[in-house]
């Protein structure tokens, strides 16, 4: 497959995306709770996806896609598919805090290999894809390597309703990072954390039970950028995923406390 | 005894023109390439051929050369040099700090790039490092005749190279000036020589052209370059109060530099990296800003930035400017690859120009 036009499509369709985000910035529109206070949809979130929906449908209607706020579901056998998050990162939005992004990705057999994340407010547009080679606008990004105590890490957590009899070690897997390292952050965005990864800010990222619209683009973008990755589905919809991103450096020790969550 | 050189990068400047600066009967050559092929070819043959242009015709110029390094194996050659020379372009000028450190041997950076010296001189402590202009056009090739004769041959012009006086105890036939002469080197290097040199470049690459003097053959290259070359010696005028006769004699130089067809100078080696070029203090975006503060619209320097953007080379390490071209609206190509802010004036004017300039160019292209 010539992935160029793929890509191309993917940055178009995010750019557009968010710059509806900024539109809308001072006035979010109405919002509602899904699975708990933090899961949370705006009127903007519909808005966004719909024009992202509309630049990917205009490029080709041959795959489907997988959105966060449509529903539009991907059955088991499908092998070629988009994956969109328009919002990652709702409660930064609402919350007026500059830290979330438009999060796209390709897939083919089960594995991302276009993904774009943008943050619109920083006007941070990450590209990359198999074959390509991953980008932060103009710039060629890669991974920057650290020993652990001078690594930043990130960590996302599961919905309070995944499996309330495990958060307690998730809690705890973020303490013991922190103090370790030089922090373990929880910004609000997967695909900002994996973006940071990519370009060398952040050295290593993992979550529990997160969306797999949240980290597709991303886990891309850090694997392309020279970290090493995992994740693995947790869920039989295939919505839930279990996510592991890290420089080399850091990456047994984080493998370790990965494999403790799960 | 001879003196030792080792120089960084046996490309256009390290093996086409420094060998007429530092000439081969008082100096001994030694290269680090990473090219591997290069430097196996080099080390191999043990000499390669430098053509210099004058009045029309090719004088020669047979260096032997002691060693050609791969990086990393350099140590015992920068101990024994007497001056260090980098010639691997500004991009590649970092990777050479782990190299340098420790080493108090001077080190002449014939960079692109006046930023560099202070760079290399922070990042390894050597306080001898100083900046060189290769005022010249260097081939990093030759036309095929002079390859059939030696295949490591390589053509440039009769140039200057102008050396920062403090390493003059160096020697040669380089041209040793006071930093004031060198800055005024410089800025006539950077806006009367690479802005217009950039623009018939890219000029040329979108006609699919391979040399520069075969895009100056072209009436509206030739006006479109002539034209950038008029807005920036307004500028040097004007904002850097340059000698009005110097500007002029330095610019008529330049253009016929361009349209010297013995050069052949390669369109892709000019053109290489256009983010560097688009960067906001370089030849391009910055030389557009600077006509701005003086008062006048870049047009043709804008015509130029447009075929900047459109260049099409996927071999080019800057090569995702196709993607994000292709891909952005123009506001948000201007913002997100250029890094202009809505509503700045070049922003804004290279907005209003851009269908123009773009049917101009395809129109150009068309014939």
């Amino acid at each position: 497959m010539d992935r160029e036009p793929v890509l191309e499509v993917a940055m178009r369709a995010a750019v557009a995306g968010g710059s509806l985000l900024q539109e809308y910035t001072t006035d979010p529109l109405q919002i509602s709770r899904k699975e708990s206070y933090r899961d949370i949809v705006t009127e903007v979130d519909r808005l966004a996806e719909e024009r992202i929906i509309h630049h990917i449908g205009k490029f080709n209607e041959k795959y489907p896609i997988l959105t966060e706020e449509s529903g539009q579901g991907i059955s088991r056998d499908t092998l070629h598919y988009w994956i969109v998050d328009a919002l990652d990162g709702t409660v930064n939005y609402v919350n007026h805090i500059p830290l979330y992004a438009v999060s796209i990705a390709f897939i083919e057999d089960g594995t991302p290999t276009v993904g774009v994340v943008y943050n619109p407010i920083a006007q941070d547009l990450y590209y990359g894809a198999e074959g390509i080679g991953v980008f932060k606008n103009k710039s060629r990004i890669a991974i920057t390597d650290h020993a652990v105590e001078d690594c930043l890490f990130a960590m996302s957590f599961s919905g309070k309703t995944y499996n309330p009899s495990t958060r307690e070690r998730e809690f705890r897997t973020f303490g013991l990072l922190n103090d370790i390292s030089r922090g373990c952050l929880r910004t609000g965005s997967a695909a900002m954390n994996l973006a940071y990864l990519a370009d060398g800010r952040f050295c290593g990222c993992l979550g529990k039970a997160n969306k797999i619209w949240d980290i597709a683009a991303g886990i891309l973008l850090a694997r392309l950028a020279g970290a090493q990755t995992t994740f693995r589905y947790v869920d039989l919809d295939g919505n839930l995923v279990n996510y592991l991103a890290a420089v080399p450096s850091a990456w047994d020790i984080l493998a370790r406390y990965f494999d403790a969550l799960s | 005894m001879p003196k030792r050189l080792l120089i960084y990068g046996a490309g256009a400047i390290g093996r086409g023109f420094l060998p007429w600066v530092f000439p081969p009967s008082d100096y001994e050559y030694n290269y680090v390439e990473k090219n591997e092929r290069l430097c196996h070819l080099l080390n191999d043959r043990r000499q390669f051929t430098s053509f210099r242009v004058v009045r029309n015709d090719y004088e020669e110029c047979v260096v032997p050369i002691r060693q050609c390094y791969a990086p990393g194996g350099e140590q015992e050659a920068i101990a024994r040099a007497d001056a260090i020379i980098m010639a691997v372009g500004p991009r590649n000028a970092s990777s050479l700090i782990e190299h340098l450190r420790g080493s108090i041997t001077p080190i002449i950076c014939c960079e692109n790039d006046a930023s560099i010296p202070e760079m290399i001189r922070a990042a390894t402590g050597n306080p001898n490092v100083v900046f060189a202009i290769p005022d010249v056009i260097t081939s990093n090739t030759a036309p095929e005749g002079l390859l059939a004769r030696d295949p490591l041959s390589i053509v440039t012009e009769d140039g200057v190279c102008y050396i920062d006086e403090r390493v003059s105890h160096v020697g040669g036939l380089g041209s040793y000036v006071p930093r004031m002469e060198l800055e005024k080197q410089w800025l006539a290097k950077l806006y009367l020589h690479n802005t217009p040199h950039c623009i018939a470049a890219y000029l040329g690459s979108m006609l699919s052209l391979t040399y520069v003097h075969e895009a100056l053959k072209n009436p509206r290259v030739s006006e479109i370059v002539a034209g950038a070359m008029g807005e920036m010696k307004h500028v040097l005028r004007c904002r850097f109060s340059l000698e009005p006769a110097f500007v002029d004699w330095y610019a008529d130089k330049e253009l016929q530099r361009f349209r010297n067809t013995l050069l052949y100078d390669p369109i892709d080696r000019v053109a290489r990296e256009p983010f560097r070029k688009l960067a906001p203090n370089e030849r391009l975006i910055g030389a557009a800003q600077l006509c701005i503060c003086c008062g006048i619209v870049p047009e043709k320097i804008m015509l130029g930035i447009m075929t900047a953007f459109c260049y099409d080379n996927p071999r080019d390490p800057d090569a995702n400017i196709r993607y994000l071209m292709r891909a952005l609206q123009p506001p948000e190509f201007l913002i997100v690859a250029m890094q202009l802010r809505s509503g700045e004036a070049l922003y804004e004017l290279l907005l209003d120009r851009w269908d123009a300039n773009l049917n101009l160019l395809q129109e150009i292209s068309d014939g």
